[in-house]
């Protein structure tokens, strides 16, 4: 996209049950590189990581706090782009945002808000957005807990850089640092248009979303849609060997990484990278992450299992479809 | 610019051995253990080897091999002073003319080597599939103070009339050489790879050069003629897993001994990886009615039949109601709904409808593997 530059745009502690995955774990943290596998990598700009501002938050959440946007004025000053799309990082979607900046370019909008028609989300917060239309222009933007409309928000949008520019002025005057507030309080002034995303979205935003994104993959036609579609995900790659299924293993109904080493009975699961599963063990409904180890006859059902977990024989787990049991990363039982 | 050792890979050959694997790609390049190709081996050897400068020899069918290459980032081999080179055969102000045998292709990259100016050559072909420490071949040739020394391995009697066999001393030196012999004196057997001091190689290449009666071979001219004229011939021995895949059998067989349990060739081994240059793809999607019993799967496959003791490549999609036992499939092949098939090896993005019934006779224990193409 000519003209543009994208910024993702982190959300602080969003959601209690996910703390357990988020502590220790700053995105800044997260080897992305220079971008080179999301073909982010060019001559003239790399993906930027920038650190956003040190925020706390009394009573409410701020969806997209401008604070982490002031810190990084330089970065904005730099881009010679003269649109900002600007989106959260909890996103599960696969989305071509030509489109909607097609639609945004063609109105000549200050803002163009990406809203999905009907609720995406498992399970829906009281800050979540929803779009108000008159005729073919927003004129609203009403929280869940005043009204629903059916526009679902799905925190992605295109904005001017001289309309954004002059909103963080006002917000450094005014100390509100909300920028969906300073949209729907200034909807009237502002030229606000929307674009529809018709396709799969769901937002993690806490454990039991997280749980159902998940598993949604496991539909061929969801997973067809994100990983096999023109606009698939891409991730870092990593040099291991093929899964090595053995003569005992018996999987169906999964998603399984590379260099994992199967001997068990695994359904409707999600097997990550590197992962290693011993004789006469059983997963189901769980989630297991990257070089965990599983004993023999361990049994797991609902569990999500961090990173580097190991369990040693003869273990039982069972959480709930709702609650599952979460393993820390590192944690050995 | 000095380096100690520069590493040669010859890359060119046809391999038409390999049938329809190689139609369209040289053999190096052709798909191994799902994942990899047979060129991994020896550039991930020199990665774990600390050697950084490799020329990579090509002449047949360039292209995937090229680029698959690329840069040499996947083999950490991208480095400013060295890295990958790949050498075609190419125009001079006398002209050109193709590599003409293994000999001659070195010998017309004698520039490239002395660009280097290094003290060894250490000369490896692409169609072997073993993990090797170069290092420590380097170290027993500094040792010995040999002008060329050949890794060798103990080949079981009855196969030996198959390879080039050496008789050593005590000392491991090279007393004499057998090709292909009718009555072996030993069961040392040549594995094509070779460590020159470099300033002896490059007398013997020009030698040779010069020799119109010479066929330009490692094996057959150059070698003897250093033989003859008394240089240090060392045999350094080596006793891990070795297999020559210049077959459709053994590289069928090399592909299943991943598969056999008791088989001492471990690429899950984090110490001595084999690195190959992935790309991005999506994890492997197992289908609620998918059974799937002592195989090795890549990412980007699509499962929902039955696979048994197989290997299949990245992107491959198994339909419902299929069955494959014992067989090896390439990347982007589609197994159709209800194909049966037993033995054999589907080529890459390959079709297979779904009335195919590719079964062998189950008293035939050492049935003749097929490649299935479109």
């Amino acid at each position: 996209m000519k003209n543009a530059v994208g910024l993702i745009l982190n959300v602080d502690g969003e959601d209690d049950s996910l703390k357990d995955f988020l502590q220790h774990r700053s995105l800044s943290t997260l080897p992305f590189g220079t971008g080179k596998e999301w073909s982010l990598s060019r001559k003239t700009q790399d993906l930027s990581i920038l650190s956003g501002s040190n925020n706390y938050h009394i009573g409410r959440l701020i969806k997209v706090n401008l604070r982490n946007l002031q810190n990084n004025r330089g970065f904005l000053d730099a881009t010679g782009a003269e649109h900002i799309l600007i989106a959260t990082p909890n996103l599960v979607t696969t989305f071509d945002f030509k489109n909607a900046y097609d639609i945004h370019l063609k109105n000549d909008s200050d803002i163009t808000l990406i809203f999905k028609k009907d609720d995406p989300l498992y399970h829906l917060k009281d800050n979540d957005l929803y779009l108000e239309f008159t005729r073919n222009r927003v004129s609203g933007l009403h929280y869940k807990r005043e009204h629903t409309t059916g526009h679902f928000f799905t925190e992605m949008f295109f904005v001017k850089k001289s309309v954004l520019e002059e909103l963080l002025d006002l917000s450094e005057r005014t100390g509100d640092w909300d920028l969906m507030d300073m949209i729907k309080y200034n909807i009237d002034t502002l030229r606000v248009f929307g674009a529809q995303h018709t396709g799969y979205i769901k937002r993690v935003n806490c454990l039991e979303n997280y749980m159902k994104t998940s598993m949604d993959l496991l539909e061929y036609e969801i997973m067809q849609e994100l990983f096999l579609g023109k606009n698939s995900i891409h991730t870092k790659i990593k040099d291991n060997h093929p899964t090595l299924y053995n003569d005992p293993a018996q999987v169906s109904n999964s998603i399984v990484g590379s260099g994992c080493i199967i001997d068990g009975t695994i359904n409707h699961s999600i097997i990550f990278r590197d992962t290693q599963m011993n004789v006469d063990s059983h997963i189901q409904n769980s989630i297991i992450m990257q070089r965990c180890e599983i004993g023999r006859n361990v049994n797991l059902n609902y569990v999500v299992m961090d990173k580097d977990t190991k369990i040693s024989d003869h273990t039982t787990l069972v959480g709930k479809p709702h609650a599952p049991i979460v393993l820390k990363k590192g944690t050995v039982i | 610019m000095n380096t100690e050792c520069v590493a040669m890979l010859l890359a060119g050959g046809q391999g038409s051995r390999l049938g329809s694997l190689t139609f369209n790609n040289a053999k190096p390049a052709v798909l191994f253990g799902g994942k990899y190709r047979i060129i991994d081996f020896p550039l991930s050897n020199c990665m774990n080897s600390d050697i950084d400068v490799v020329g990579v020899l090509t002449q047949y069918r360039p292209y995937i091999l090229n680029n698959y290459i690329g840069d040499g980032s996947a083999w950490a081999l991208d480095q400013v002073q060295g890295g990958v080179h790949i050498l075609p055969p190419y125009m001079g102000q006398k002209g050109g003319r193709w590599y003409s045998g293994t000999a001659d292709a070195i010998y017309q990259n004698l520039d490239f080597i002395d660009r280097f100016d290094p003290e060894y050559v250490l000369i490896l072909s692409g169609d072997h599939i073993y993990k090797m420490d170069y290092s420590k071949m380097l170290t027993f040739h500094k040792e010995k103070e040999a002008d060329l020394t050949i890794a060798v391995m103990d080949v079981p009697w009855e196969d030996a009339h198959r390879f080039g066999i050496v008789n050593t001393d005590d000392e491991h030196c090279i007393k004499e050489f057998q090709e292909k012999p009718e009555h072996p004196k030993s069961n040392k057997a040549s594995m094509g790879i070779y460590i020159f001091t470099w300033k002896e190689l490059k007398k013997a290449l020009l030698d040779d050069a010069g020799n119109r009666e010479s066929e330009h071979d490692f094996g057959h001219n150059v070698i003897p003629m250093l033989h003859e004229n008394g240089k240090r011939i060392y045999a350094y021995p080596y006793s891990g897993y070795w297999r020559d895949v210049g077959t459709v059998q053994s590289y069928y067989d090399a592909n299943m001994d991943l598969l056999d349990c008791d088989c001492d060739f471990d690429l899950s081994d984090r110490n001595f990886r084999i690195f190959s240059n992935n790309t991005s793809r999506h994890p492997q999607f197992i289908g609620p009615q998918a059974k799937i019993i002592n195989s090795l799967i890549c990412d980007g496959c699509i499962i929902f039949g039955r696979v048994e003791n197989s290997i299949l490549s990245h992107d491959v999609v198994i339909h419902k109601k299929t069955s494959l036992k014992n067989v090896i499939v390439h990347t982007g092949a589609i197994i159709e709904d209800g194909a049966i098939l037993e033995n054999c090896i589907v080529g890459a993005r390959a079709r297979i409808k779904g009335d195919t019934r590719y079964i062998t006779d189950p008293a035939d224990t050492t049935p003749e593997i097929h490649v299935i193409n479109n």
